[in-house]
């Protein structure tokens, strides 16, 4: 195994700008430090090893426009990671996340964030962290959301947004200035709820996608998505749901509990 | 009416037994004797009846009887010109309740000078005609013509951006001739009627349905002018590049991939060859790889999907097992919901695990 991840570091040391590490039972950058001063490398993937953490000195690889650091256990990242100002896709899925750092949100170019299960909720983002205007495709699935930050809107290039088995209870109305959306995940979570402006969406059709199953919805939405997700646009735009909307926010409804035991998830452990 | 006269000077030796026009007496022997037509002053009788002093030069004027000196008279009773403020002497333009010298009195508004071509009085101005029918015009909103400066009440007939009233021309086809109204067409500085100008076979531009008399875009059956011919999307003009047509519309390139789909998904660009089109979205063949290791996919791939992106199965197999025991209940979940479309179009992928709906089946399609 050793002999391959050698095979690989030379082959970039003559020049390869794409480095592929998929693994390799690598447990710490400690292990290739080479890789750290190749400043030409423009695609590095690191998925599925035993990385811990990611030293301060990734933010030297300039030239970096995809790093992949899926399924590892990572769970600090440095703040020079959004220095990288060529960087185009980030895929941090299936790490032990808890934060992101402090001035997350200035990369400059980033287009595709993947952070699908990780530990993260609303209190661990930076302040910028929706200020990446150039985000394409945002990945939160299986976080620890109870809340989506109304700067959501802010993400004005976003289409796809993925929100699958998080804690959330409500969704902001913001939601709705999201005009290039066109993916919206919110299944298993504790929905009852939709904002009207969901119906705003450009989300149905053959080329757009919105799944919403396994949430404890009011009866009128499951009624109409059992019709159809076009029946229910339909009754998100009417003023008889307006009126439903804020009827059901001033009751004060009581918040669904959590339905499963979030401890048992991979990204929890602390070995 | 004044009375310019002067005085002839002689002594008394002569006229023995004359008397003062003005204090009735007699002259003194060599006392100079003033004859101012046929009558005889004293020499300090014979004076200005304003200021009392001799006239200079022995010149007067006479008005009522009374003598003046010339600045006496003047002040009193010569016209004042209305625009200069000088007395006027000689003819007199008595118009618009004051006085002018000829000269003086002008239009308002173009300066010419009315004494002998008459004026209108117009808002306590006095203006020549065309200037008066033009500021009726103005206030009617209408155009004068630029020929006969009078006002068009019609549709005026525009010619080299000038307005006319239509009937000042006549078609320029010889075989026409015929008086033009404001249908009429300018054809490089020459009108026609709009039946000879239609004959003609001028293309008209299918954006401002204007004739197109420079360069022609001839493009989704019409004609149009270069500057008119846009994208849909973005209303910028082609001029000249590439466009892309849809549903009778024609697209720039970018917004024709943007709206109708060709637009990798990886890299955010155009995918211009070969085009792979799985989990509602496209692919450039290259970017379709497992979402995790990157192991670059094909239509023969097992691949399963997390949402909607493609996960090689060797990859799924390392998630952790709560995790696809999750996945696989939400899409029983939206199954429940919303049943996959029938049998013959589903694609079955992966025996164990998942199905997929036919537009989510990984498509390679050849342009």
């Amino acid at each position: 195994m050793a002999a391959k991840v050698h095979k690989v570091i030379q082959d970039a040391q003559n020049g390869k700008r794409d480095v592929d590490l998929v693994e390799r039972t690598i447990t710490s950058f400690n292990e290739i430090p080479q890789i750290l001063s190749m400043v030409h490398i423009t695609r590095l993937n690191l998925a599925h090893n035993r990385l811990k953490s990611v030293p301060p000195a990734i933010g030297d690889l300039v030239n970096l426009e995809s790093l992949n650091l899926y399924n590892n256990q990572i769970e600090e990242l440095p703040t020079s990671l959004s220095g990288l100002q060529r960087l185009r896709i980030l895929k941090l899925g299936l790490n032990r996340l808890w934060t992101l750092p402090r001035g997350f949100g200035a990369f400059p170019v980033l287009e595709i964030l993947d952070l699908t299960y990780n530990n993260l909720n609303e209190r661990g983002l930076p302040g910028n962290f929706f200020m990446i205007q150039t985000l394409r495709a945002l990945y939160l699935g299986d976080n620890d959301f109870e809340v989506l930050p109304a700067d959501i809107g802010n993400l004005q290039a976003l289409q796809v947004l993925v929100l699958r088995d998080n804690d959330l209870t409500s969704l902001p109305r913001e939601i709705g200035r999201l005009k290039q959306l066109r993916e919206l995940h919110i299944e298993g979570n504790r929905l009852q709820v939709l904002p009207p402006e969901v119906g705003q969406l450009d989300i149905i059709g053959p080329r757009q996608l919105f799944r919403l199953e396994d949430n404890p919805w009011i009866s009128p939405i499951i009624e109409q998505l059992q019709i159809d997700t076009t029946h229910l646009m339909d009754l998100l735009k009417s003023s008889n749901y307006m009126s439903m909307y804020s009827r059901h926010l001033q009751s004060g409804p009581a918040i669904p509990p959590m339905v499963r035991d979030k401890n048992r998830k991979v990204s929890r452990r602390k070995d | 009416m004044a009375r310019i006269s002067t005085t002839n000077q002689y002594t008394s030796r002569i006229a023995n037994g004359m008397v003062c026009h003005v204090c009735r007496e007699g002259f003194d022997r060599d006392e100079p004797i003033l004859n101012s037509q046929g009558e005889a002053y004293h020499d300090d009788c014979l004076v200005c009846a304003q200021c009392f002093r001799p006239f200079p030069e022995g010149t007067y004027y006479e008005f009522e009887g009374r003598k003046y000196c010339e600045y006496d008279f003047q002040v009193l009773y010569a016209p004042c010109c209305a625009k200069c403020k000088e007395f006027i002497v000689g003819r007199v333009i008595k118009a618009m309740n004051t006085s002018w010298h000829p000269d003086h009195f002008q239009c308002e508004l173009c300066g010419r000078v009315l004494s002998d071509i008459g004026f209108m009085r117009n808002q306590g101005r006095a203006l020549c005609h065309p200037c008066n029918e033009r500021v009726k015009a103005e206030a009617a909103g209408k155009y004068i013509c630029y020929r006969c400066k009078a006002i068009i009440d019609d549709k005026p007939l525009k010619y080299k951006n000038e307005p006319y009233h239509p009937y000042h021309f006549n078609c320029s086809n010889p075989e026409c001739g015929r008086e033009l109204d404001s249908d009429a067409r300018e054809i490089r500085e020459e009108l026609y009627c709009l039946r000879c100008h239609d004959k003609m076979g001028i293309p008209i531009c299918g954006a401002c349905r204007r004739p197109v008399e420079d360069r022609v875009v001839t493009a989704l059956g019409k004609h149009w002018h270069v500057e008119h011919f846009v994208c849909a999307k973005c209303e910028k003009p082609f001029l000249g590049t590439k466009h892309f047509e849809k549903k009778g519309l024609a697209y720039c390139e970018l917004h024709y991939h943007q709206l109708f789909g060709n637009i990798d998904f990886v890299s955010g660009e155009v995918i211009e060859d070969i085009c792979v089109t799985a989990l509602n979205k496209t692919w450039k063949p290259e970017n379709f790889v497992c979402w995790c290791c990157e192991t670059p996919l094909d239509e023969r791939s097992k691949f399963l999907e997390m949402d909607m992106l493609p996960v090689c199965k060797k990859c799924y197999e390392r998630f952790p097992g709560e995790l696809r025991r999750r996945l696989t209940r939400h899409y029983e979940s939206a199954q429940r919901i919303r049943p996959l479309a029938a049998e013959s179009s589903v694609a079955q992928i992966s025996a164990e695990e998942h199905e997929f709906h036919a537009a989510c089946f990984p498509r390679i399609c050849r342009p």
